[in-house]
């Protein structure tokens, strides 16, 4: 008999978790609306064609469109960590590419409310001339921190990325390998209210590696923090989200917990 | 149109001061790796200057009707200065989204904005430049009057001027490689037959200098020259003006038009 209402007792709580997570949803505002959004990319055969077709001149050089994103609707809130889950050119990146404001969509529309540190090529922007300190403040500046922000989050940058000496070198004297930890390092550094990763934890050697898992972790204990996470590995996914959104030719296909939408994109891997 | 416009003068103001930031660190990256660094900003247009200096004036003698008591160099550095930042927008400040390609791809920032980097870097050298040219003028015991308080005036005309048109252009120059090639090609005929190395108000046919006028890099030619040489306000010769607002005029609509078409294609195509 105590069995039985203990039993009943955890279903309750269950159901009460679960339907306080719902709340949570319900409750908190969202940082991520994503509303009947599509995105076509137009291919053509040649540059040329892609100039006329610019005009909209009738064209016979385009040989297609792709929609990177078809009718893609979902809302993320505050403190949520979702997974992007997908094929190769499901849309995932694409997605995730509207999020952080580099590309717009075609018909639907996109709020997002939030600082978004994207995590999506951690080189990019780095000046092989400067320094990597100059490119700390160079990167800080770009999006809009003061000089006391920069200094502030600094000697953390430099401390983890592990650069030592070479942080007052000129960046085209490193490695692959350390040009991408201290992009890593600023991306979260600069304490983001919205963390887009895009299977960008592939960064230096094993322990670093590690170090990056546990960073993040860091981050998203931050209930605050929303974190948006495109990967292939179903384990990564397990280990740092509660959420998983499964697309498929552009499609929202799954949106749910994190094992089923881990179950439905095995599923789906395994009939394709 | 006037919403693309807005929407342009609302941004650049916005980001001014990252843009400000931006145009520092593009000067520095320039200079950087060089041991005499800053220095090139002014060794090459000096050398530029030098070299024809000597062959206009010591060798064909072209200063030698000079009716002003300004020394010949002073004529040639007042037409040839604006031009060396005219040749570097029409370059590198016509094409700015393929420098700057990872504000257009992996950061959100606004694309018009993107074309005053370019220009407040390289209109901070010119500031520099047209600086050493006044002390020149004040250590040879030339004229120092008030005809060079236009001056400030003109510099800031020439930034609006060719940072409107890096927006307008940019756009299409990322997405046609053909169309930035035209624009370099564009260059050379336009530094000699746009009055930098020769007199546009002494040309033989009334017409010729009509046309010139709404040539914009005439119009900063001659307006830094009446400044620094021929001692005139430039807005008292109205062909001059009226030419040079008739064609910033259509330059903003074309503009407001290009970029409100391929704004949000640019980041697609590169």
């Amino acid at each position: 008999m105590p069995s039985d209402m203990h039993a009943q007792s955890t279903r309750s709580n269950q159901q009460r978790c679960d339907s306080a997570k719902m709340d949570h949803r319900a409750v908190v505002p969202p940082v991520i609306v994503f509303d009947h959004v599509t995105k076509t990319y137009r291919l053509y055969k040649s540059d040329r064609g892609r100039f006329f077709g610019l005009f909209r001149f009738e064209n016979r050089d385009l040989i297609g469109t792709i929609r990177a994103n078809k009718d893609l609707s979902f809302t993320i809130s505050r403190g949520e960590s979702v997974a992007l889950l997908g094929h190769n050119g499901a849309g995932k990146s694409t997605a995730l590419k509207i999020v952080t404001g580099v590309t717009y969509p075609e018909s639907g529309t996109v709020e997002v409310r939030g600082r978004v540190s994207a995590l999506l090529e951690l080189t990019a922007g780095f000046d092989g001339q400067l320094t990597g300190r100059e490119n700390i403040r160079l990167r800080g500046l770009t999006i809009g921190l003061s000089h006391d922000e920069i200094e502030g989050m600094e000697a953390d940058i430099v401390s983890f990325a592990e650069l030592g000496v070479y942080i007052d070198q000129p960046m085209r004297t490193y490695s692959s390998g350390m040009k991408a930890r201290l992009g890593f390092a600023f991306a979260v550094a600069i304490e983001p209210e919205i963390l887009v990763i895009d299977e960008a934890l592939a960064v230096g050697d094993t322990s670093f590696q590690k170090k990056c898992i546990a960073r993040i972790h860091e981050i998203m204990s931050d209930r605050n923090v929303t974190v948006l996470f495109v990967t292939h590995t179903s384990k990564l996914a397990r280990e740092l989200c509660s959420r998983g959104i499964v697309l498929d030719h552009g499609a929202n296909v799954f949106d749910g917990p994190i094992k089923q939408a881990i179950a439905f994109y095995d599923d789906l891997e395994t009939q394709s | 149109m006037f919403d693309s416009l807005r929407a342009i003068i609302k941004d650049n103001l916005i980001w001014r001061r990252q843009v400000n930031h931006l145009a520092l660190f593009e000067l520095r990256k320039k200079s950087r790796g060089a041991v005499l660094g800053w220095a090139w900003f002014f060794i090459k247009p000096a050398t530029y200057i030098f070299c024809f200096w000597f062959a206009l004036d010591v060798g064909l003698k072209a200063g030698s009707t000079n009716p002003s008591d300004s020394p010949y160099i002073v004529w040639l550095s007042a037409g040839i200065l604006p031009w060396f930042f005219m040749q570097e927008m029409l370059g590198t400040g016509a094409n700015v989204f393929k420098r700057y390609s990872y504000l257009v791809t992996k950061i959100k920032f606004p694309l018009p904005v993107i074309s005053m980097i370019y220009t407040k870097a390289m209109m901070l050298i010119e500031v520099c430049l047209i600086g050493v040219l006044c002390l020149a003028l004040v250590l040879t015991g030339c004229d120092v009057d008030i005809y060079l308080l236009q001056v400030p005036l003109l510099l800031v005309m020439l930034m609006f001027f060719w940072d409107t048109f890096s927006i307008m252009v940019s756009p299409m120059s990322a997405l046609s490689k053909d169309f930035h090639n035209l624009l370099i090609a564009c260059s050379t005929p336009l530094f000699w037959l746009s009055g930098i190395l020769f007199d546009v108000k002494s040309l033989p046919f009334d017409w010729m200098q009509t046309v010139l006028y709404f040539n914009p890099c005439t119009f900063f030619t001659v307006a830094f020259r009446d400044a620094f040489y021929d001692k005139v306000w430039f807005w008292d010769d109205p062909a001059l003006l009226g030419g040079f607002i008739a064609v910033a005029v259509a330059q903003i609509i074309v503009m407001c038009l290009t970029t409100h078409r391929f704004e949000k294609e640019v980041p697609d195509a590169l």
